[in-house]
Formats: structure tokens, C-alpha cells, sequence
């Protein structure tokens, strides 16, 4: 049993005594711009404009509280965010901030009745999931997979550990169904790099991605990358486009028929 | 004399949280766990955070090495026999309070939710219509 420092002169001198004391953690060099604590969680929701959330929290641009890290590690509570934004006039945007709170409770739930169960199928999956690799490829945990737009969600995550929701379906939805990587795989490299890393929101999310834990498979295409993420993203080469498809050419693609998406989908919105 | 130990999970770093004023005396106590963080290959992001959050902590004692032998000796060490913590799903901090429950007893700060559920419907359109209401009063 050793006893940690806790005095230190700048976040750059506890990263580098970090580094000497645990020097198997994968780090990229350079410092998260997510300062830890129950202060900078506080400043962080005086700052959220949650009257623009409801029409913006699809964007990746767009406005989002990005409290997960202070919310997962407990520097706020979940029911004080809750009231905090209960204190604004109900709108539809203070409504749809409460009910993304609620997925965490709801996620919470379903891993206090699973337990350890939420880190398998927690039902059949929709579609064939039989066949996908079991190991993460090496050129997706580098960023490397050639796909600029995946690529700097992939970077983005590694360099800050955080994504937004949306960025989360997106790679989530590359890593499974059109890589076809085991979604635990790819949940438990995703837990290890976020700072709000949380099994229940984190391999329930992957699980619903995959459609172990929802009625079909979630997947997005070029225009609707486009549509939420083009502000932030770098476009992709048009030539061999994975997502350059309508979603009825892309379900037969990814799944040979086993799932027909109805023929106008709703947005990268949970269901 | 001290009677209790403070023991702060990953999911539950708050100075302001009600058990320090509960437990003014207690010593304070974080252990960054080798084996977890190997085994599920935290990044240093994450471990960057969680050592900012508890330096809010007056008083807090950090420490590395396995959780449950450390907390083993701390209890020795402050000659104390109830552990005080927070609450949470995450399997592998329950499976820890399970352990130290055998050597001492645990009194476990739950989480605050809105609506206090037993089983859960399993699709979250369902969950919301039960229980939207709890969930936009305040
Ligand atoms: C593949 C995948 C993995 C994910 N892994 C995690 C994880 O490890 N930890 C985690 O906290 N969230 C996870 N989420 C949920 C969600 O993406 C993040 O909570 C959210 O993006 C955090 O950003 P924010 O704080 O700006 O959210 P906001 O949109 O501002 O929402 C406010 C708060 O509500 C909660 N919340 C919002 N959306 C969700 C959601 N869909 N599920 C559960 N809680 C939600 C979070 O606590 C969040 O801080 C994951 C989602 C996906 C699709």
C-alpha cells in the first residue's frame, strides 16, 4: 500500500507524477480539457444554455451540457442537475434535458436488477451478431481506419475522453455493424477511454446500438452525417463511401435483408 | 476517537456530500485500484479527473494498490470498524463492499432518483411514460 501525493503545482505536474505512477495508462499526451471537480462542474451548468438544448442536442456543434464527467464521477448529483433544471420554465428543452437525465436512470435501473449480466446479449440480437471479431482492429483504436470523419470522432475521444451522445451512436454504430466488432468489445475500449465511463450508460448504449437491448439495429447514413456532424467533421472521399447509401441499401448491405428500415427514420434520436 | 473510515468510490466524488458533515471526524480515504485499472485499461484521462475532483477534499488520503487489503489496513491502522460510502450499480465497487462487509460493517449513502422503481420496463419509451411525472416535478 503506497500513499499518493496530493500536493501539486499544476494539472501539467499531477499528470506528469501520473504517468510515473501508473505508467500502463493509455494516454495521448497533452492534458483533457475537462478539469476535474465539483467546482468546474458547477461552472460548467451555469454556462449551459438549456433553452437551446431541445432543438441543438443532435449536433455535434450543438448546445449540450457535457456534465457527464462531473455527473459519472458523482461531483454532481443527478437529482441536484434535475432540480437545477427544473427551476427553468418547463419547455419542451428543459423537458428533453430531464428526459436524457432519465435515460440514466433508467439505464441504472436495468444494471441494478442485470448486474454483471448487462456485459452480455440481454436478448437475441435482431440481427446475425454470430459472426463479428472479438478483438477490436488495431486501426480503430489508433484512429487510423482512413475514414477522416470516423477518425477524428476516434481522436476527439482519445484527446479529451469525452464525445457527444451523437458522436457516441455514430462510432459505435461503424464499430459494429459496419466493421462487424462484437459490440462488448467495443463498449469496453469505449468505457476505458471516457472520463464518464459507466457500465450501465456505456454497455446498455452499445447493447441498444447493436439491438441486443432494442427492437432493431442502430445505423447511420451520409446524410445524416452530414446533416449533424458536418460542422465539425471533415468530409470523407467519395469514392467507396460506407455511408453513401439510402437506409434501405444500406440495411441490405449490412444485413442481407435480416432488418428493413421503415422508410422515413427518425434522427439520430434514441426510440 | 475515531470510529469510522470515509471510503469515496469513482462514482461518488463529492466534498459536499452529505456524509463528510455526517462524519466530521472520519478520516478520508480514495484507493486508485491497480488490478481495475489494468484490467479494464483506464485511460490517464479518466484517472486525471477523478485525482482533480478529490483534491476538493479536505483531508482526503490517497492511495494505490488493491482496494479491499488497503482498506484492511486502514481499518487496522485507525483501529475503526465501520466503513461509511456512496451507493452504485457499478459491479465491481459492490463486489468490493461485499468484501470489506467481512471485516467491518458499511453504511452505504444511497442515490437520490425521482422515482424509486423496483423492475424496470426494459424500453425506456415504456419507463418514461410511467414515470415522466416523478421525473418533471421538482
Ligand atoms: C455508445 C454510447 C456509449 C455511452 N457511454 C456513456 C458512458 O460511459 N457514460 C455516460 O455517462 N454516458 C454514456 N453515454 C450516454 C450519452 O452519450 C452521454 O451521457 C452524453 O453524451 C454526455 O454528454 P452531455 O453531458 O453533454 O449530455 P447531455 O445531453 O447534456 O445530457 C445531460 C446528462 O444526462 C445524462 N444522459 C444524457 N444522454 C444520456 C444517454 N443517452 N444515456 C444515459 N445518460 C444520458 C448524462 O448524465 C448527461 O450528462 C453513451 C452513449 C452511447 C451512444
Amino acid at each position: 500500500m503506497q500513499q499518493l501525493k496530493t500536493d501539486f503545482t499544476s494539472r501539467e505536474d499531477m499528470a506528469a507524477y501520473i504517468q510515473q505512477e501508473f505508467p500502463f495508462l493509455e494516454s495521448p499526451g497533452g492534458l483533457s480539457p475537462y478539469l476535474g471537480g465539483r467546482k468546474a462542474g458547477l461552472a460548467r451548468l451555469e454556462e449551459f444554455k438549456i433553452e437551446q438544448y431541445g432543438k441543438e442536442r443532435n449536433f455535434l456543434n450543438g448546445e449540450v451540457s457535457r456534465l457527464s464527467p462531473y455527473i459519472s464521477r458523482g461531483c454532481l448529483e443527478l437529482e441536484e442537475v434535475r432540480q437545477w433544471a427544473l427551476q427553468h420554465p418547463l419547455s419542451k428543452s428543459v423537458e428533453s434535458f430531464v428526459s436524457e437525465l432519465a435515460w440514466r436512470g433508467f439505464f441504472h435501473l436495468v444494471y441494478q436488477e442485470e448486474g454483471t449480466g448487462i456485459l452480455a446479449d440481454l436478448e437475441p440480437p435482431k440481427v446475425s451478431l454470430g459472426k463479428h471479431q472479438i478483438t477490436l482492429p488495431e486501426d480503430i483504436a489508433r484512429g487510423e481506419t482512413g475514414l477522416p470523419s470516423m477518425d477524428t470522432l476516434i481522436g476527439m475521444l482519445r484527446e479529451t475522453g469525452y464525445l457527444h451522445n451523437h458522436a457516441r451512436m455514430y462510432l459505435a454504430s461503424y464499430v459494429v455493424h459496419f466493421r462487424k466488432v462484437s459490440w462488448r468489445s467495443g463498449a469496453d475500449w469505449m468505457y476505458a477511454l471516457l472520463i464518464d465511463g459507466d457500465f450501465a450508460s456505456n454497455h446498455l448504449s452499445w447493447q441498444w446500438v447493436a439491438s441486443t437491448f432494442s427492437n432493431k439495429p442502430y445505423i447511420f447514413n451520409r446524410e445524416n452525417l452530414e446533416r449533424y456532424g458536418g460542422a465539425v467533421l471533415p468530409g470523407d472521399p467519395r469514392q467507396g463511401d460506407p455511408f453513401d447509401a439510402s437506409y434501405e441499401a444500406l440495411a441490405e448491405r449490412l444485413f442481407g435483408g435480416e432488418y428493413r428500415p421503415e422508410p422515413r427514420r427518425s434522427s439520430g434520436n434514441y426510440q | 476517537m475515531t470510529e469510522s473510515l470515509i471510503w469515496v468510490n469513482e462514482d461518488g466524488i463529492n466534498p459536499e456530500h452529505k456524509m463528510f458533515r455526517d462524519y466530521p471526524d472520519a478520516p478520508r480515504v480514495y484507493i486508485f485500484d491497480v488490478s481495475y485499472l489494468q484490467q479494464w485499461r483506464i485511460s490517464h484521462h479518466r484517472l486525471q479527473f477523478i485525482y482533480e475532483s478529490l483534491l476538493e477534499i479536505p483531508h482526503i488520503s490517497i492511495y494505490k494498490g488493491e482496494t479491499v487489503a488497503v482498506l484492511d489496513s486502514l481499518l487496522q491502522e485507525y483501529n475503526v470498524r465501520e466503513v461509511i460510502t456512496t451507493a452504485t450499480p457499478n459491479h465491481i465497487i459492490t463486489g468490493w463492499q461485499d468484501e470489506i462487509l467481512k471485516q467491518a460493517d458499511l453504511v452505504t449513502y444511497p442515490q437520490i432518483y425521482p422515482v424509486q422503481d423496483s423492475s424496470s420496463p426494459r424500453r425506456f419509451a415504456r419507463y418514461w411514460r410511467q414515470s415522466d411525472r416523478f421525473w418533471l416535478t421538482p
